[in-house]
């Protein structure tokens, strides 16, 4: 199941991504591999809420930095 | 499609605005190019803040420079002290998903919208500056729509070249390829969303022309102060160190009013 969401961010990245210029993320993993990594460790539902914290993290408002997500706070 | 069961509110919203800008008197192109100014505007806000971390960026270029110098060979490790960077001189990196990602639900709201059209064209004039017949119409459906396309194109070109003022030389070539690759792609999209694509990026272009007219004039004056300051400093050796730490405190007081004007709101 969390390979579904693994093959959505691929599928991004190569259909939406380019249209809408997604450079670099200011996080040290981008918000896509971020979310490559969170659906791989810990599933669809809980990689999707992470990814989805994640981006609205990375916003013209916060710091950036390094951020891996095995080092998440939301689900402990 | 699910997607299209969430975006339904926001269709709704977007054929509603463009029925207002089209009974103002707008032919329907034009409305579209009206919707995506009126987006761009609300994203406005977003982009000034991302000016100003940019021309926080420029003042700490040779240091950043340093340090890619310095982990050539690791990326990872590169990234990681960059980030170290940026948090140690409170940059805000340029770059961020959100305002971004913003434009993704206009996007595909647009796309169902105008795929509407096409199914039911509404009353009124579809085509555009006479040259471009139906909107409503895929795009490869007149050669028009390869003009569109290729303006497209160039207009990607030139947005991904003021955007990408960090960005590595790899990614930067993909990002210049890309546009090339999904032609195929876009030309079964309605005319009417290339239009909306193409004026978004002239947009980009165009606020990144501002941009760099901006950033030159605040950051030059920061180098002149100091020149002009540091020659009589040199000129009485000892005076010099007693007037630097004598100097820095000096900033203090205003950063605090700062502060406490922050702190009242």
């Amino acid at each position: 199941m969390r390979y579904v969401g693994v093959a959505a961010v691929w599928a991004y990245r190569f259909t939406l991504a380019p249209f809408l210029g997604v450079g670099q993320c200011k996080y040290h993993p981008s918000c896509s591999q971020y979310a490559i990594d969170a659906f791989k460790e810990f599933g669809l539902f809980k990689g999707a809420v992470l990814a989805a914290w994640r981006l609205l993290r990375c916003n013209p408002w916060s710091r950036g930095g390094v951020d891996y997500a095995h080092d998440q706070k939301v689900f402990r | 499609m699910i997607v299209a069961s969430i975006l339904t509110p926001l269709e709704h919203l977007l054929r509603h605005i463009l029925n207002g800008l089209h009974s103002v008197g707008l032919p329907w192109a034009w409305s579209i190019v009206g919707l995506t100014i009126i987006v761009r505007m609300l994203l406005v806000p977003l982009t000034v803040k991302q000016i100003h971390s940019m021309q926080n960026m420029q003042a700490h270029a040779p240091q950043m420079k340093e340090i890619q110098r310095k982990y050539k060979g690791d990326r990872q490790k590169l990234n990681e002290e960059l980030m170290k960077f940026y948090k140690e001189n409170n940059i805000n990196p340029a770059a961020s998903c959100l305002p971004l990602l913003a434009q993704l639900p206009i996007f595909i709201g647009l796309f169902y919208t105008l795929r509407h059209f096409a199914k039911h064209p509404p009353p009124g004039n579809l085509s555009w500056l006479h040259f471009v017949p139906n909107i409503a119409q895929h795009a490869n459906a007149h050669w028009s729509g390869w003009i569109l396309i290729s303006i497209y194109v160039l207009s990607q070109f030139a947005s991904t070249y003021f955007m990408s003022g960090t960005m590595q030389q790899s990614q930067r070539v993909l990002m210049m390829v890309l546009p090339f690759a999904f032609i195929p792609f876009i030309l079964r999209f309605p005319t009417g969303l290339v239009l909306y694509w193409m004026t978004t990026n002239l947009w980009t272009v165009g606020q990144g022309l501002i941009t760099r007219r901006l950033i030159p004039k605040i950051a030059a004056p920061v180098p002149q102060k100091r020149t002009s300051r540091t020659p009589p400093k040199e000129a009485q050796p000892a005076g010099a160190q007693a007037a630097a730490p004598a100097e820095t405190p000096k900033p203090g007081p205003p950063r605090r009013v700062k502060r406490k004007k922050k702190a009242r709101r």
